[in-house]
């Protein structure tokens, strides 16, 4: 099975798509921040929900990355 | 029906015009016409027009200019080789329609949930069209892969659409199916007609345009996995944005006897091709199958990815 471990690294792309997916629903998505007292507690409440969904995509990409180099390693450059 | 019938005249005219380019990967490297972009589009659009006549939805209007906006960029890139930035810079501008003309919903599907984002979804679909345009661009590498791909991923996008979308979309879907499976007739190897760049962006613009309009963006890139890892590969490995014909060192070559092999050298970027060529070589309609083979396999995973979004949302599953 020559596509054995490109079926596996597809299924682990879907698989922390899905994790990231759970994160940004049921994680970030109910945070909320009150220090004020009032309606400036929602807008920061909302950058801070945005930087940490931007974050956890950015640790998604990094985590591809690292992925892909295990990968290469493993195959291309070990053949 | 347009579009199969159409293809051979328009074949006959590349032909006599001498827009022809070289299938570097076949004996006697025949001369293939190029682009079906035109073609593919006219048909298209008389079908969208159609639709609109029937159901006058300002969504078809946007999606159809995404894709025509899109053609031409590919078209220019067609008859002119452009700089490697030219075709995701310009592609921003495909995006446009989608939000000026409101056809895009405020929330983005999740799996679980949906997450309403207002202002967030609005630099997400001009990134979006950009980057599916141009990662069904970067698979367009062997006879049919491209227009193969489109229509085996087409079909968990659409099955989304209807669930989480709305008939309109669905309907407006049917051409860019219909009209891919009408090409790949021409497209399949042995290729009678390349899809050049207008092809494959428009391609690609219309399947993001369709996946924001009904709402089914994460559905519509976990069926493109293997053609956004073949994008994400190629990137990660040359770090800035060339177009493939300007590395300098090729991820496959051939051999003599037309088997594509992989690259030895580490400075090769890293592409899809090279990895299902890691442990031998192939010919090129065995790769051809392999791709297709993983967009089946990504297809599969998407379908898995509805099930579990329709029991969500349904809230038959709450965690």
């Amino acid at each position: 099975m020559r596509l054995l471990g490109l079926f596996m690294l597809i299924f682990i792309m879907w698989m922390m798509i899905v994790i990231v997916s759970y994160f940004l629903i049921f994680i970030i998505g109910p945070l909320h921040i009150d220090i004020f007292h009032n309606s400036s507690d929602r807008l920061i409440s909302s950058i801070v929900k945005a930087s940490s969904a931007i974050g956890l995509v950015v640790v998604l990409i990094l985590m591809l990355g690292i992925l892909k180099t295990k990968y290469l390693q493993k195959t291309l450059l070990k053949e | 029906m347009a579009i199969f019938f159409t293809t051979p005249v328009f074949i006959r005219y590349l032909n006599k015009k001498g827009k022809v380019v070289v299938d570097y990967h076949k004996p006697g490297k025949p001369n293939v016409p190029r682009p079906a972009g035109p073609v593919l589009l006219i048909g298209i659009v008389i079908s969208e027009i159609i639709l609109y006549v029937l159901i006058p939805d300002t969504k078809i209007i946007a999606v159809l200019l995404t894709t025509i906006i899109a053609f031409i960029i590919g078209y220019i890139d067609d008859l002119k080789t452009m700089p490697g930035w030219f075709k995701p810079v310009a592609l921003i501008l495909a995006a446009i329609p989608m939000i000026a003309l409101g056809s895009h919903g405020h929330s983005l599907g999740l799996i679980f949930d949906s997450a309403f984002i207002p202002i967030l979804y609005i630099p997400l679909i001009l990134a979006i069209i950009p980057i599916v345009g141009n990662t069904i661009n970067s698979i367009d590498v062997f006879n049919g892969v491209a227009s193969g791909f489109i229509i085996i991923t087409m079909i968990p996008l659409l099955a989304s659409v209807i669930l989480f979308g709305n008939v309109t979309v669905f309907l407006m879907g049917l051409p860019l199916l219909f009209g891919t499976i009408a090409i790949y007739q021409y497209h399949k190897y042995p290729s009678r007609i390349f899809l050049g760049d207008s092809g494959t962006l428009l391609l690609g613009s219309m399947y993001a345009g369709l996946s924001i309009a009904g709402n089914s963006e994460i559905i519509g890139v976990i069926a493109l996995l293997p053609a956004v890892m073949n994008s994400f590969l190629f990137l990660s490995s040359v770090k800035k944005i060339v177009e493939h014909r300007q590395v300098k060192t090729r991820p496959v070559s051939i051999s003599e006897d037309f088997k594509l092999v992989a690259s030895k050298e580490p400075s090769a970027p890293a592409t899809l091709v090279r990895l299902i060529l890691a442990r031998g070589s192939m010919s090129e309609q065995e790769i051809i199958t392999k791709i297709l083979i993983l967009a089946t396999f990504s297809s599969v995973l998407a379908f898995i990815t509805i099930v579990i979004q329709y029991f969500f949302i349904k809230g038959m599953i709450s965690l």
